[in-house]
């Protein structure tokens, strides 16, 4: 990597910004601003600074429309936000998914919206930590903050994630690093052990790396949950690790202070689904018979913690809420969005912060190329190639202010720096005027009856 | 700055058994998750660019199993599932060794390839699919290409059964008699 020279062309600084990407929420970082755009980023990592330092090239500025021959045009506010209500309105099955890149301001308008027309409201948890909430419910959720690991924590493990890949600065700022009240040695007061089929980069930075092979998980937990319980192990090698370092590993993690375990999407996207998120918080659960242990999932989107516990606090479930009955309705494998695209259910499709043409399958995106496609984004990605309308929101914490809960559920305002482009709109202000419309389309139709 | 950068790994690799010859086909694992060059690249919003083909449309491989099937880094493979075929690039994993398994980066070149089952449990199986490997002469498609590739939704003309996705739907999906 070449050496960079640090900018010093800048018109003023803005600190205690909060970083909008990953889950970390990191809230320390400066931006650099010089004629109105973020120039430069200081105390984030490279997938933050990256998001802040946006390219602009594909900034999606002003809302967009299909025409016949298959070419998105530009068009007005009012035109497209009316296209965009009728097509909500008339719609007998639309689904909303995404919301985790906006704020809980957003959120608050489209449940307002969604129970208007009886829509699915659905987040990234479907597609990432969905399983980890069915475990939750099925079996606790023993969380901590990540304060208190920083100041507390002499072990952490890393299960299936690789945080030096996606969270990059967890260890530096929250988990491995830091100096705390308890560890005030920081790195060296503390044990790192990540499990993980791979090598990846987390693992090398650990102090004991648990290979287990690949969808073993369910099966290593439940060797180690026997041997915490005393029992003998009748295998010689479980799901590729020898017995004798379970044991170990074990006594290692009794013999602990103050233990966190965090865990990833390797976890809930194996064939064992959430049964291996169970396992692993019953472990938890039996490890803290000796001592004191806790556990956080490693959540992805910045604000994909918020819609969770936003939509359990107002609706009772956390993703997945369906309204098509005049109630909020929840049922795994009916009501969530991979589903009921594989079943060719939704006639609308409403995108809003979310890519899922970068990160569904293609046998369910397959049914958003019969069905009308509104976006709601900032830039120009996968899916909209895939969208009929657009609709240019704006950057939350850059642009636009607004609250988002962090992986372990501390709520974080978010500050805006910068002015947004003219022509965008806050996506809070979208989502309302969209409301607006949609009940004014539906009154006519009552009063007309 | 680009995020093609790799840390660089040693281009020829030698067999631990001289007996291996190459393949032309190899039977593989796949696995899908992201790394810091596609997250980096795609939340930036440069998804139309050739940089994210490099980042997201790459299958990671053990340097054994690419001396095997005969490629090196940045040549071109296409990887074939139950549920569709993608042409990527291959490098040498970071990660390895983990032979027999490939990660490819999520993005629109993964996801014509993984599977839409979620078994009730509302996530997709993005790991641990079986698929194949083999070497190939044609260059992966930019991103706007292969979604217009792939879901055809806009070209009238296009008859479905040419796109990337295979014709396999799981259970749940048909709702239309099959024929």
């Amino acid at each position: 990597m070449a050496y960079e020279e640090p900018i010093r062309d800048y018109d003023e600084l803005v600190e205690n910004c909060t970083c909008a990407f990953c889950g970390c929420n990191c809230d320390d970082l400066t931006y650099l601003i010089k004629d109105g755009h973020v120039v430069g980023v200081r105390h984030a990592c490279r997938l933050g600074a990256s998001k802040v330092m946006e390219d602009m090239d594909q900034r999606l500025l002003v809302p967009m429309i299909r025409n016949d021959e298959g070419n998105l045009v530009e068009t007005d506010w009012d035109t497209a936000l009316d296209k965009a209500a009728e097509l909500i309105a008339g719609a007998v099955r639309p689904v909303f998914y995404g919301w985790s890149e906006t704020s809980i301001e957003t959120m608050k308008h489209g449940i307002k919206l969604g129970e208007l027309v009886g829509a699915v409201l659905d987040n990234q948890a479907t597609i990432c930590h969905g399983p980890s909430l069915q475990a939750v419910q099925n079996a606790g959720y023993p969380v901590n903050t990540l304060g208190e690991v920083k100041n507390r924590a002499d072990m952490i493990v890393y299960s299936g994630n690789n945080a030096m890949n996606s969270h990059p600065r967890h260890m530096g700022r929250y988990s491995a690093f830091p100096r705390g009240y308890f560890r005030k040695r920081g790195r060296f007061d503390r044990t790192i052990v990540t499990m993980d089929p791979r090598y990846t980069d987390t693992a090398k930075m650990s102090d004991i790396w648990v290979g287990f092979e690949q969808n073993g998980d369910y099966e290593f937990y439940n060797a180690m949950r026997a041997v915490l319980r005393g029992k003998k192990l009748k295998k010689d090698v479980i799901s590729g690790i020898p017995k004798e370092d379970i044991e170990e590993l074990v006594e290692a993690m009794k013999t602990t202070q103050y233990g966190s375990l965090f865990f990833g999407l390797g976890l809930t996207h194996t064939l064992s689904k959430q049964r291996s998120i169970d396992i692993a918080i019953n472990l938890i659960q039996d490890l803290n018979k000796f001592t004191k242990w806790n556990l956080v999932p490693m959540r992805g989107h910045f604000n994909v913690n918020g819609f969770n516990i936003f939509m359990a606090f107002e609706m009772g479930f956390p993703y997945g809420v369906d309204f098509s009955r005049g109630y909020p309705r929840y049922m795994n494998g009916e009501t969530n969005t991979i589903d009921l695209l594989t079943r060719e259910e939704p006639d609308v499709f409403m995108v809003i912060a979310a890519d899922p043409g970068a990160h569904f399958p293609g046998g369910a995106n397959r049914h958003l190329t019969n069905i009308p496609v509104i976006q709601i984004d900032i830039h120009w990605g996968p899916s909209t190639e895939l969208a009929d309308i657009v609709l240019p929101g704006s950057f939350i914490g850059v642009e636009a202010a607004g609250t988002s809960y962090r992986m372990d559920g501390v709520p974080i305002y978010m500050k805006k720096a910068i002015d947004k482009p003219e022509t965008c709109r806050d996506d809070e202000w979208i989502v309302r005027e969209l409301h607006e419309r949609v009940q004014k389309i539906k009154g006519e139709k009552i009063a007309s009856k | 700055m680009t995020y093609i950068d790799k840390p660089p790994v040693p281009n020829v690799v030698k067999f631990d058994e001289p007996m291996a010859t190459e393949r032309n086909k190899l039977e593989v694992m796949l696995n899908t998750g992201s790394d810091i060059y596609q997250g980096a690249c795609k939340k930036r919003g440069s998804t139309l660019k050739d940089e994210y083909r490099h980042v997201s449309g790459t299958a990671y491989m053990d340097p054994r199993d690419m001396t095997r099937l005969g490629v090196k880094n940045w040549d071109t493979v296409l990887v074939k599932t139950d549920w569709g075929e993608v042409v990527v690039y291959a490098a040498h994993s970071r990660d390895a060794p983990h032979e027999g398994q490939i990660f490819i980066c999520k993005g629109p070149w993964a996801n014509v390839i993984v599977s839409p089952e979620t078994y009730c449990c509302c996530d997709p199986t993005y790991k641990g699919i079986e698929a194949t490997i083999e070497k190939i002469n044609k260059e992966p498609l930019l991103m706007a290409d292969l979604m217009a590739a792939v879901y055809m939704k806009y070209d009238k003309d296009a008859e479905k059964t040419t796109n990337r996705l295979t014709e396999k739907r799981i259970n749940v999906g048909i709702t239309k008699p099959e024929e």
